[in-house]
């Protein structure tokens, strides 16, 4: 292979060419409006955007009229809650979410209190599990909803969402998940799980950039206030000429991961498990993150009195990596989700994050433990020289 | 059975069981409630906000009904289309709430 080995797929994944080649036509011939119902173009357009929508669904077991296009992850998790909120706003004021999610949500219930809105931003365990009791204590008969994400996108673990959709359920609260991490990689249902609302991205499953989707429950009919005013596409949930090509390329990559998911699934825990193996031979090294309950394409992994900036930085050649999320990677702050775990700033300054997908072959993990270890020993003994 | 105005103005009409509240309003002569579709569910100019103490002696909406209701404005958590709402003897008194705007899908 060409360049450093990719070990950042929880950043962003590389496309599915099966998705690529789905797409191809909608950028050349098949250039049609699919909310342009006059002729055949738009009519093509609008039927492989269905198509594309019912491969979404049944990702999820949802029905294809439950998924709403959005142009990602984020917009997705504003429209949530920001929509439920404002729109059952004056009867109910209260959400409740969790200390490691997203900065999107976490930013979006702060924009929300200064509507008048109040929260409650749950802590984890020190595995980054939250606590189910201490959730059910948070609901009050004042709450609208819960939002708490499938698999983090720092640590990976995977918090248990059928046992909150069936609090939330039983309290009469709806329940969103940030799945953007999850769809495609783990069995999500959203009737078993009692999920009302879920974000997914489309970028984050071998899919294009730029797109991904708001599951929204139909029975009982969960409603929005929409963030955009317009022409009413999307049920009126989210104005906005739908890019056909995109929701094509998302749809393919989500007819993929139904194919592919329990055997990459199976691979990928060998591999990260061979490399947490390694890694963790490494002295002063920590898992961070629940061992059971995580989707193995993700390692957090301290080194401790090693600043992970100058690790990276050490194996730029070798491996592209991140220190947490890439959004908030160009910050030197350390992981707020690593502080909720309880890691001090130095622990949680000495982290880094290996994602692994489809393309990670067991050589590259030999290679990476390796390069990783050797990283680590020149560093260590760089500080010691120094020191001494 | 009372039709509060989008000006606060209370109509107060008769019923009788089996009668759609859309039907009582066009008796009554409220314009605001079109009824475009005649009950057909393809439009939502029969919206109407049910007071919420009334609001459960109703059956749950179907489906057909919410996707209408999805393109009313004004919507609320307590929305109803006034064709599918039928009186009866439990519903003696209803309130219902006239939105000030509407929206004609079948116009659109």
């Amino acid at each position: 292979m060409t360049g450093p080995i990719y070990l950042d797929h929880q950043a962003t994944t590389p496309l599915d060419p099966r998705a690529m080649a789905a797409m191809r036509p909608f950028l050349e011939d098949r250039f049609g409006n699919p909310h342009s119902d006059h002729h055949t173009l738009g009519r093509d357009a609008a039927t492989a955007v269905e198509t594309a929508r019912a491969e979404i669904a049944a990702l999820i077991g949802a029905d294809s009229r439950e998924i709403v296009f959005t142009s990602g992850a984020t917009e997705s998790n504003n429209l949530a809650l920001k929509g439920v909120a404002r729109f059952v706003g004056n009867k109910r004021r209260h959400i409740v979410t969790v200390a490691t999610e997203h900065k999107c949500v976490l930013v979006s219930v702060r924009s929300l209190e200064s509507e008048g809105f109040t929260s409650t931003i749950l802590p984890v365990d020190s595995s980054g599990l939250v606590n189910l009791d201490t959730l059910a204590e948070a609901v009050t008969d004042d709450t609208v909803v819960v939002s708490v994400m499938g698999v983090n996108n720092e640590i990976g673990v995977i918090q248990p969402l059928q046992e909150i959709g069936k609090i939330c359920r039983a309290r009469g609260v709806l329940f969103h998940t940030d799945c953007a991490q999850a769809v495609g990689k783990i069995d999500l249902d959203v009737n078993e799980m009692c999920i009302d609302l879920m974000s997914i991205s489309s970028h984050k499953m071998y899919g294009p950039k730029g797109i991904g989707s708001l599951f929204v429950r139909r029975r009982p009919r969960v409603r929005l206030e929409p963030l955009f005013s317009g022409g009413g596409q999307e049920r009126g949930i989210r104005s906005g000429t739908l890019p056909a090509f995109l929701c094509v390329g998302f749809g393919a990559a989500a007819a993929a991961a139904q194919t592919d998911m329990t055997e990459e699934r199976e691979r990928l825990t060998l591999l990260s498990s061979q490399l947490k193996e390694k890694l963790l031979a490494i002295p002063g090294s920590e898992l961070n993150g629940d061992v059971a309950h995580r989707w193995p394409g993700n390692l957090n992994v301290s080194f401790t009195g090693i600043d992970a900036e100058a690790l990276l930085a050490a194996l730029r050649d070798d491996i592209a990596a991140a220190t947490g999320s890439a959004c908030t990677s160009a910050s030197v702050e350390p992981s707020y989700v690593l502080q909720a775990l309880g890691l001090d700033d130095a622990m949680a300054s000495s982290a880094i994050r290996l994602g692994l997908g489809r393309q990670t072959t067991a050589e590259e993990i030999e290679v990476a433990a390796m390069r990783i270890a050797e990283a680590v020993g020149a560093l260590r003994g760089h500080v010691h020289v120094s020191a001494a | 059975m009372t039709f509060v105005m989008p000006d606060g103005a209370r109509r107060e009409a008769d019923a009788a069981p089996g009668e759609t509240v859309l039907e009582i309003a066009q008796r009554l002569g409220v314009a605001e409630l079109e009824g475009a579709c005649e009950g057909a569910m393809a439009c939502s100019t029969c919206h109407v906000i049910v007071e919420k103490d009334w609001f459960s002696s109703f059956p749950e909406p179907s489906d057909d009904e919410d996707d209408m209701l999805d393109f009313a404005y004004g919507l609320s958590l307590t929305s109803r289309l006034g064709c599918q709402l039928v009186f009866t003897e439990h519903t003696d008194g209803l309130v219902v709430r006239v939105p000030s705007e509407r929206f004609n899908a079948l116009l659109e």
